[in-house]
């Protein structure tokens, strides 16, 4: 299975009347690879999804999964299987008649789909589960009844829809963990969309930054942080986002450029070249974020660690680490 | 008061008084009334009837006509409550989706029910008429020679049914609206695993629908035993062959025409005992279907 489910996105777009969803997509999805889309609302995540899924069709471009157009092959006929962000379980149906839902489509016989569907139920831990029907389950289980499902597809890419994003905190973790291993063990095609930040930066051998329907960057999670493509990737990825000073202005002025440097980046030091107030300190447990506010009205943002021992309203002095600044063209935002 | 059982407080009732009273004046007494006029000898034009036992009761057993209706009831029923429902389901799911002009359509469907229904009926007398009909004349563009619908017992059953098909809207509107509250995603997840448009219909639609479709046959039944009297007043007067003499029919021959009131009190009874009758072996049947959860 590893060396199946190779994806090419070709000049995909699609409009939705005067709404660009999709505006000229390239992208290439290894196969066996992991990849996450992630971008703000309204940026043509999902609307990838549904094309790739064939719930959808482009206007333009081309969809080649391992060599072959699927433009237009209907969605049944494409070995993808989907898990939307709420799951979309059939409410009227047990658990167990959910799994079976689409064997019995596909005329597998009673016992053999049975069969089938207690071992994907058994692999995902909601053997016990069976006889319930989707309301009677929490929204972990739900979650799991869900992928068991898309498992029991047999696909040759898994598209994840906000998976995690009905989840609660600490089950999103444990969930996120679990997600990993399960494709570890499949090593089948996946992709998944998400608008939360720390899940991109987890999930996935690759993530692609979307942005109005277009791909800012695609990269390996640390390197698309490290050095990001351009100022909306910039200020996209890592909470709080990066500190973008147009001009340079107390980062060191730069003509034609903004600067952009992120907050664990600046440090508290005496010694420090740029003078600030601090306006707000929020205390996180293991770190505290400073807002600060320069004499030139810039502000910055500070990541450093618990109890720093500066209170709002005090004069403090950064230094940014000269070799993390990030610089971009004034003019198109792009990284120079 | 005993402390742990709550009693409704008295504000409860204030607000339940008004309608508790209508239904009570409206409803309870007079069908106590009712009941109680069945066992009397009260032509609906003296003032004081007399106390008769079970007179009406053993009249009501020896009574060809009474079969007649009985029968020609619960062949309304089985032709219209089906008919009422595939229309109203089958135009609900069509019209659900957005759609250009879908409105207008939708609006077609739910005119006839703002209609009177006896303005209804005077326009189904043009419709069936033998000569110059159109139902006739639309037939005849297929070679067939028409029906003279209100003089044959069958044909007339059939053409009372058929006028009782359009006066839809309400069934058609809840259909409607519970269709649209159905999430587009399970669509697409079964449209995903091959689950074509006849298999959503049949897996999904038709079973996740199954509460309303039962509420709407249920009232139905209810309504269609009720509804068929003004149909049957304009276009056959219970004619021919007792064919369209429906309960309702019958119910208002003998209370107002043949001056038996009390006679016409007990077949209510009846009536509301066949209601019962029907809709209790409709609840039998989908228990054992296991249509609901």
């Amino acid at each position: 299975m590893g060396n199946r489910g190779a994806i090419r996105l070709e000049s995909l777009t699609r409009s939705y009347g005067r709404v660009v969803a999709l505006d000229d997509v390239d992208l290439e999805v290894r196969a066996g690879e992991m990849i996450t889309l992630v971008g703000p609302s309204g940026s043509g995540k999902s609307t990838i999804l549904r094309l790739i899924a064939g719930l959808d069709r482009p206007d333009q471009g081309r969809i080649v999964v391992d060599g072959q157009d699927v433009v237009r092959v209907p969605p049944h006929r494409r070995a993808v299987a989907m898990v939307f962000q709420d799951y979309a379980l059939y409410p009227h149906l047990t658990v167990l008649g959910n799994l079976l839902f689409g064997l019995r489509v596909r005329r597998v016989r009673r016992a053999e789909a049975e069969r089938r569907a207690r071992a994907a139920a058994d692999r995902l831990g909601i053997a016990d589960l069976l006889d319930r029907y989707p309301d009677q389950t929490s929204g972990g289980q739900r979650q799991r009844i869900a992928l068991a499902r898309a498992l029991l597809r047999e696909p040759t890419v898994y598209l994840l829809d906000e998976p995690l994003a009905s989840l609660d905190a600490p089950l999103r973790f444990a969930t996120r963990a679990d997600l990993l291993a399960l494709h570890r063990e499949l090593g089948t095609t996946t992709i998944h969309v998400t608008h939360d930040q720390a899940e991109a930066m987890t999930l996935g051998d690759r993530v692609a930054v979307l942005d109005r329907g277009r791909v800012r960057q695609i990269g390996p999670p640390q390197q698309v942080y490290d050095e990001p493509a351009d100022t909306f990737v910039a200020g996209f990825l890592g909470s709080p986002p990066m500190n973008l000073v147009p001009g340079g202005g107390v980062l060191g002025g730069a003509a034609g450029l903004i600067l952009g440097v992120r907050p664990e980046d600046l440090a508290l030091d005496t010694d420090g070249p740029i003078e600030a107030t601090v306006e707000a300190a929020e205390a996180l447990g293991s770190e505290t974020i400073l807002l600060t506010r320069c004499p030139d009205g810039t502000r910055l943002t500070v990541r450093t660690g618990p109890r720093p021992g500066v209170r709002p309203g005090e004069g403090v002095r950064l230094r940014p680490d000269p070799g993390r600044l990030h610089r971009f063209d004034a003019e198109t935002g792009r990284r120079r | 008061m005993t402390s742990g059982r709550a009693r409704p407080p008295l504000t409860a009732w204030a607000f339940l008084a008004p309608y508790a009273v209508a239904v009570g004046l409206l409803i309870v007494l007079p069908a106590l009334l009712n009941l109680g006029y069945a066992f009397t000898d009260h032509t609906g034009l003296t003032r004081d009837p007399q106390f008769v036992g079970l007179a009406n009761v053993r009249r009501m057993l020896s009574d060809g006509f009474l079969l007649d209706s009985v029968q020609a009831s619960a062949i309304h029923l089985a032709l219209a409550v089906p008919l009422r429902l595939l229309a109203a389901v089958g135009l609900g799911l069509l019209l659900a989706a957005p759609r250009p002009g879908g409105r207008w359509f939708r609006v077609a469907v739910y005119l006839p029910t703002v209609v009177p229904d006896v303005a209804l009926a005077v326009i189904f007398l043009w419709v069936l008429n033998p000569l110059y009909g159109p139902l006739n004349q639309l037939l005849g563009l297929f070679g067939h020679p028409g029906f003279t619908w209100l003089s044959d017992p069958g044909t007339a059953r059939v053409a009372v049914a058929l006028m009782l098909v359009f006066p839809i809207g309400e069934g058609f509107l809840v259909v409607l609206a519970a269709r649209r509250l159905l999430d587009g995603r399970l669509y697409e997840a079964a449209a995903l695993e091959g689950c074509g448009p006849f298999g959503q219909l049949r897996r999904l639609t038709l079973p996740m629908l199954a509460p309303v479709l039962l509420l709407l046959a249920v009232r139905d039944t209810i309504l269609t035993l009720q509804v068929n009297f003004v149909p049957a007043y304009v276009l056959t007067d219970g004619r021919p062959a007792n064919a369209t003499l429906y309960l309702p029919v019958y119910i208002f021959d003998q209370a107002f025409e043949f001056s038996s009131f009390a006679y016409g009190a007990l077949i209510t009874s009846v009536l509301m005992v066949v209601t019962a009758v029907v809709i209790t072996a409709l609840l039998l049947v989908v228990r054992r279907w296991r249509v609901l959860r």
